[in-house]
């Protein structure tokens, strides 16, 4: 005898298949990762849309010779940048390297003017200034070279090469790579804030160098080498998350440097590009983001950003970034890509 | 030194390290004339050790392309699991070499590997000569260090002598960490040892330290018994 299931049977078994096999291929697609990371990576991401948006504030500046402390009162202010009253403030610019003709590091006129702003108007208690070069290991030369050591003598600002200084261990959060605890360097762990001040670029391993890719600089080459590649073995985008995961300090800000942006073969041998802006925030993803859109890079077709987006640890659309200060239509600059291969 | 040795004959770079790594090198070259056992295991460990080789064709020629390196032949990576980079490379030789280590195939292939990164202009920037769209800039402690492996080992050549013709001239930051390694190389050549002593002296800061850097004091200290 033949036993007919009935339409609503059928319904039923379909969708237990269906989900069985949905469920099979989310499983052997988050294998290699584990399905608990997976799992928590996504509904953090979920759960991030739903959060507020993020500030981030542009401002119009021409020339290094502007009255850029005022410019970045307002664009602080603007982007609603954190209480810093009596912390300890490690400032992190770009460094690194100096090649004549190309601007591949932080102007010092955008440090100095930080550097003046937290002192008199911020309030900080103390200020460091500190980088860990990737490529050559003499600060000294590339501090005499870019323009900083005479900068941090007229600002009396101490410098520290995080490449050599003492070392901690911390534990990573995140779970984007095989490494579970990272060597930092202590000045950063210490300290109250960090503020990345990047330059802004595009970049041939990432496509954009800024805010986040800026952090590289803040693991020490005593422990993971010249150029750090110990860290891109990981996968430099699940290394960079990572980083911004598993940052010790618990107020940042990002001050990215845009006067003069370097376009095409990034990190080093781009060529200069007016662009004119400087901009800021507190959630460096959507700093990013932003600093794509303003040279005429869409944000998700960056794998950098689109990862870390998905991963919750920050905002990336537009509806999320709530722009303050000049308009971003007014300072887009279209940058030559990085070369691709 | 002796007990931070780990067991498998490696150094990391201090007690919390749990990683052997390029301090190896180190520890190897320190201890080769005062207790040669220490040394030995650590050696063995350096030529257990070696960066990332890449064998597929069709990547070699990519990295060719993008590198302008050989990417069959390697030298030492800063930690397992790297590729090889200039510094430990040059490092590891010149600490085999006091391990009376000279003839293994790790040596050959090592040197092999540096005289493939060199800088067709002269020098060693601290991986590959070139990058992309630009060739990259000699750095000190490469050249100085590499010279000195190349030298140890007997191999003068074409590119040592353009290298040494680099580290000789004048146009460089006048930093403690530039004068130190060209002092350090001068040494080993017979080069008159009068300016850099004065250029570090001078450099020198009141805690007797160079740069407040513990690294380039050493280094320092071992060129010019400052």
């Amino acid at each position: 005898m033949t036993r007919k299931i009935s339409r609503r049977a059928a319904l039923r078994l379909g969708l237990g298949a269906g989900i069985l096999a949905g469920g099979a291929i989310v499983y052997r697609e988050t294998q290699a990762v584990g399905f608990d990371k997976w799992a928590r990576w996504a509904l953090r991401g979920q759960a991030t849309r739903f959060s507020a948006a993020s500030r981030v504030a542009l401002a119009a500046a021409d020339s290094y010779d502007a009255e850029l402390v005022t410019a970045v009162d307002a664009l602080w202010r603007a982007a609603e940048g954190p209480n810093l009253q009596n912390a300890r403030v490690v400032v992190k610019p770009n460094l690194v390297d100096y090649i004549p003709g190309r601007p591949c590091f932080t102007a010092p006129q955008v440090t100095e003017a930080l550097i003046r702003f937290l002192r008199d108007t911020a309030r900080v208690k103390k200020i460091i200034v500190a980088e860990g070069m990737t490529f050559r290991r003499d600060p000294h030369a590339i501090l005499i070279e870019t323009g900083y050591r005479e900068m941090l003598e007229r600002q009396r600002v101490e410098f520290v090469d995080l490449n050599y200084d003492d070392l901690v261990k911390i534990p990573l959060r995140g779970g984007y790579t095989k490494m579970d605890a990272l060597f930092m360097a202590r000045t950063v762990t210490e300290a109250d804030a960090l503020i990345s001040v990047p330059k802004l670029k595009t970049h041939h391993w990432t496509q954009i160098s800024a805010s986040i890719k800026n952090l590289f600089g803040i693991v020490p080459g005593i422990k993971y080498g010249f150029p750090k590649n110990t860290l891109h073995m990981q996968g430099i985008n699940a290394f960079l998350a990572e980083l911004l995961d598993s940052l010790p300090t618990p107020r940042r800000f990002a001050l990215v440097d845009g006067i003069v942006g370097l376009q095409g073969d990034g990190p080093l041998f781009g060529a200069p590009v007016a662009s004119g802006v400087l901009l800021g925030g507190q959630d460096f993803l959507a700093v990013d983001a932003t600093a794509a859109r303003l040279m005429g890079l869409e944000p998700q077709a960056l794998e950098i950003l689109t990862f870390m987006a998905w991963a919750g640890l920050g905002h990336l659309d537009e509806n999320k970034i709530a722009l303050r200060g000049a308009a971003l239509s007014e300072l887009r600059r279209t940058f030559e890509p990085a070369p691709q291969f | 030194m002796k007990t931070l040795q780990r067991a498998d004959g490696g150094w990391g770079i201090a007690s919390m390290d749990a990683e052997s790594g390029w301090m190896t090198a180190w520890a190897v070259w320190a201890l080769a004339d005062r207790d040669m056992a220490a040394a030995q295991r650590g050696a063995e460990w350096l030529l257990a050790t070696a960066g990332l080789r890449v064998t597929d064709a069709t990547q070699v020629e990519g990295v060719k392309k993008v590198l302008r390196i050989d990417a069959t032949i390697t030298g030492w990576p800063w930690q397992p699991g790297d590729a090889a980079w200039i510094f430990p490379s040059a490092l590891a030789l010149l600490a085999l070499h006091a391990a009376q280590i000279r003839q293994h195939p790790r040596v050959q292939e090592g040197i092999q590997y540096l005289l493939d990164r060199a800088i067709p202009e002269g020098g060693w920037n601290i991986g590959n000569p070139f990058m992309v769209t630009g060739h990259l800039p000699p750095t000190v402690e490469s050249t100085a260090l590499a010279l000195l492996a190349l030298r140890a080992f007997g191999v003068e050549n074409e590119i040592t002598q353009r290298a040494a013709r680099w580290l000789a001239q004048e146009n460089f930051t006048p930093t403690a960490h530039e004068w130190t390694w060209r002092a350090l190389y001068g040494q080993k050549v017979g080069a008159p040892r009068e300016r850099a002593r004065g250029a570090l002296q001078t450099l020198q800061r009141a805690d007797g330290s160079l740069d407040g850097n513990v690294f380039t004091t050493a280094l320092g200290v071992m060129a010019l018994d400052l």
